[in-house]
């Protein structure tokens, strides 16, 4: 489809940046202090993006080896040259956040919780493992959750700058040249049309498709999917890349929990157990895996089992069953992250969430599986086989660890659960340099990327990558269209 | 590795775990949180703090204490410290304890684990009154770590 170049610019900046999180404040900032004229695009009403809503850590490897991990994880799906970039720029983000005026702090988290956040690699056995050190904006409770405090430090770089910041202003368009140069955006605001000439470039950071159901049923390895993140990721900067003919990469990969899903709330909430009192059933009330064993990023692959004769995923949605002592020991959605967070305060005792029949409750099993739609006798067959594993303290079934197991005591509840996106990874294919590239490999003039949106990540996902990726290529992004000459 | 803290020690206690400190060090935090008795509502305020009750026997009555928690001094896989913070009673019931382990390799692979509690602050009602409980609870809080660790190691 043709897009024609307006004669008149409603706009005109050098570097127009569409998007505003972490990669977008990175880019924005980086060109600005290279002297360009910068506005930021932002959709929503405010900036912030899952950035300000996520766990809130920033990956800083220890050193260069880093790379090895790297290149496991990403399964071929990554050129080397671009987790060589990644490796290299991730080491500088502690010194870059320090020279923006913050500090940072190792992340060493309390590992009370399932799923467990953890200091480390995710994948502790894979080779270069041990360069994974996490870092957060330094700062107490007071002064918010890390993700406040990142979000907090990264939107005063750009107030403090004068950045200009456009938001409820969802861009729509790329606008290609004669020559296929993006030369500017074409965006929506209060219900008019405007058009933004961008002298030197246009970076895409508009984050992933989590809030785009049609995009997350084509592409992505369960259905349905929830998420957790904000709402405004759907797919925007996926849409205007692909008009442009740009290439796609990383279109099948995610970042996904669990999570529970409210009517009322357009989010899932984050879900987490304060005690080992717990267990998952599939929604015949089966156990199906070690619960205290899945890497946090990578719930889905434990969820994806498809049943082709009865052509469902049993999985999808879960069932946890634990007692009053894990009721009792704390909130199940503990507003560490996610887009619910500021919305719902979850009670310390779970007691409203079952008043609102978010969880179930049963004096029996039978009780219970009968308020969940679930056959008692398996349930309770179960639930009486994992209490004998954790009172003979060997799980032979999925070899869930001792200090992991307890057995359950009546009375029972029950919340359902379902895949939550923290992220998708998909997104415009790009280089090392931050470019968006055709499908023949060729970059596409004057257009960059950085962030979710078409991320490097192809296959696993390492904690604190996302952020630490976000301010590696925005700064590159950044950099490298500010550097370039104006065309007009 | 000795631990130095200031204050008045409540309680000390040295046992040996047959597991490498690395092992010792991936149970310790689920072990405190699970042998601490009584404690409810745990609320994580973000990765190094939390708060919550804390339903304790004291002068055969059950009392609910408000408990905060910090984690200070972690080096892992060394030593760590909790300071904790307790206030019940209508502010009645106010203490400032600080609790730390350090983990120091033994023989054949095995560990070495020194617990030790003392008060930061306590007033001196509270101390007459009150610290042979805190002592109590230092104590079993101890006991029950040293036997769910050597349970799992």
């Amino acid at each position: 489809m043709k897009i024609d170049v307006p004669e008149k610019w409603d706009k005109e900046y050098d570097v127009v940046v569409v998007g505003w999180g972490s990669a977008g404040t990175a880019a924005a900032v980086t060109a600005h202090d290279q002297g360009a004229k910068v506005l930021i695009l932002e959709k929503m009403a405010n900036g912030g993006g899952n950035s300000s809503i996520c766990g809130g850590n920033i990956i800083v490897p220890k050193g260069k080896e880093f790379l090895e991990y790297l290149e496991t994880l990403s399964f071929k799906t990554t050129e080397r040259e671009i987790l060589e970039t990644f490796a290299e720029e991730a080491l500088k983000n502690g010194d870059w956040i320090r020279q923006m005026g913050a500090d940072v702090q190792v992340f060493r988290p309390l590992e009370v919780a399932y799923p467990t956040m953890i200091a480390g690699a995710g994948f502790p056995h894979v080779r270069g493992a041990e360069n994974v050190v996490k870092y957060n904006i330094k700062g107490t409770p007071e002064e918010g959750k890390p993700s406040q405090r990142l979000w907090k430090f990264l939107s005063g770089l750009v107030a403090k700058r004068g950045i200009q910041v456009l938001t409820s202003a969802p861009a729509q368009e790329l606008v290609p040249n004669a020559r296929g140069e993006i030369v500017g955006v074409i965006a929506q605001r209060e219900g008019k049309r405007i058009s933004v000439k961008a002298r030197r470039g246009v970076i895409l950071t508009c984050g992933g498709y989590e809030n785009d159901p049609w995009m997350k049923w084509d592409y992505l390895p369960v259905k349905p999917l929830h998420f957790l993140g904000t709402p405004g990721n759907s797919g925007d900067g996926i849409r205007m890349a692909q008009k442009i003919g740009a290439d796609l990469w990383h279109m099948t990969r995610l970042a996904c929990l669990i999570g529970f899903k409210a009517p009322e709330f357009e989010a899932a909430f984050w879900v987490a157990f304060l005690s080992e009192g717990f267990l998952f059933v599939d929604k015949y009330g089966r156990r199906f895996v070690n619960e205290a064993g899945i890497e946090i990023h990578e719930y889905y692959k434990e969820l994806s089992h498809f049943d082709i004769e009865k052509m469902e995923y049993p999985r999808i949605p879960l069932w946890a069953i634990f007692d009053e002592q894990t009721r009792k020991r704390g909130p199940l959605s503990r507003g560490t992250a996610g887009y619910n967070r500021d919305l719902y305060s979850w009670s310390l005792d779970n007691s409203a969430e079952i008043g609102k029949g978010w969880i179930q409750q049963g004096k029996t099993v039978t009780e219970l599986a009968s308020k969940i739609s679930m056959e008692s006798k398996v349930l309770e067959e179960t639930l009486a086989r994992f209490n004998h594993l954790c009172k003979a303290g060997k799980d032979e079934d999925f070899g869930r660890p001792r200090e992991d197991l307890r057995a359950l005591e009546a009375p029972f509840y029950a919340i359902q659960l379902w895949p939550s996106l923290i992220n998708t990874q998909g997104g415009p294919r790009r280089d090392k340099e931050s470019r968006v590239l055709y499908p023949d490999g060729k970059p596409i003039p004057r257009l960059y990327a950085a962030g979710e949106l078409g991320s490097i990540w192809g296959f696993l996902y390492q904690g604190a990558c996302n952020i630490g990726e976000a301010l590696v290529f925005g700064r590159i992004a950044g950099k490298n269209a500010a550097a370039e000459k104006p065309w007009a | 590795m000795r631990i130095v803290m200031a204050g008045t020690v409540l309680a000390e206690r040295n046992f040996i775990v047959n597991a490498n400190p690395d092992r010792v060090w991936r149970l310790i935090g689920k072990v405190i949180f699970s042998v601490l008795p009584g404690m409810e509502s745990m609320e994580i305020l973000d990765e190094n703090n939390f708060r919550s009750l804390l339903r304790v026997k004291m002068m055969g009555f059950e009392w609910v204490l408000k408990l905060r928690g910090e984690m200070v001094d972690i080096s892992p896989p060394e030593s760590f410290s909790v300071r904790l913070l307790l206030e019940g009673l209508g502010g009645l019931v106010k203490a400032d304890q600080k609790v730390s382990l350090a983990m120091t390799p033994a023989e054949n692979g095995k560990t070495s684990v020194a617990c030790r509690a003392a008060t930061e602050d306590m007033g001196f009602l509270q101390r007459v009154f009150l610290s042979g409980q805190a002592r109590a609870f230092a104590r079993e809080t101890f006991e029950a770590i040293e036997r769910r660790l050597k349970e799992l190691a």
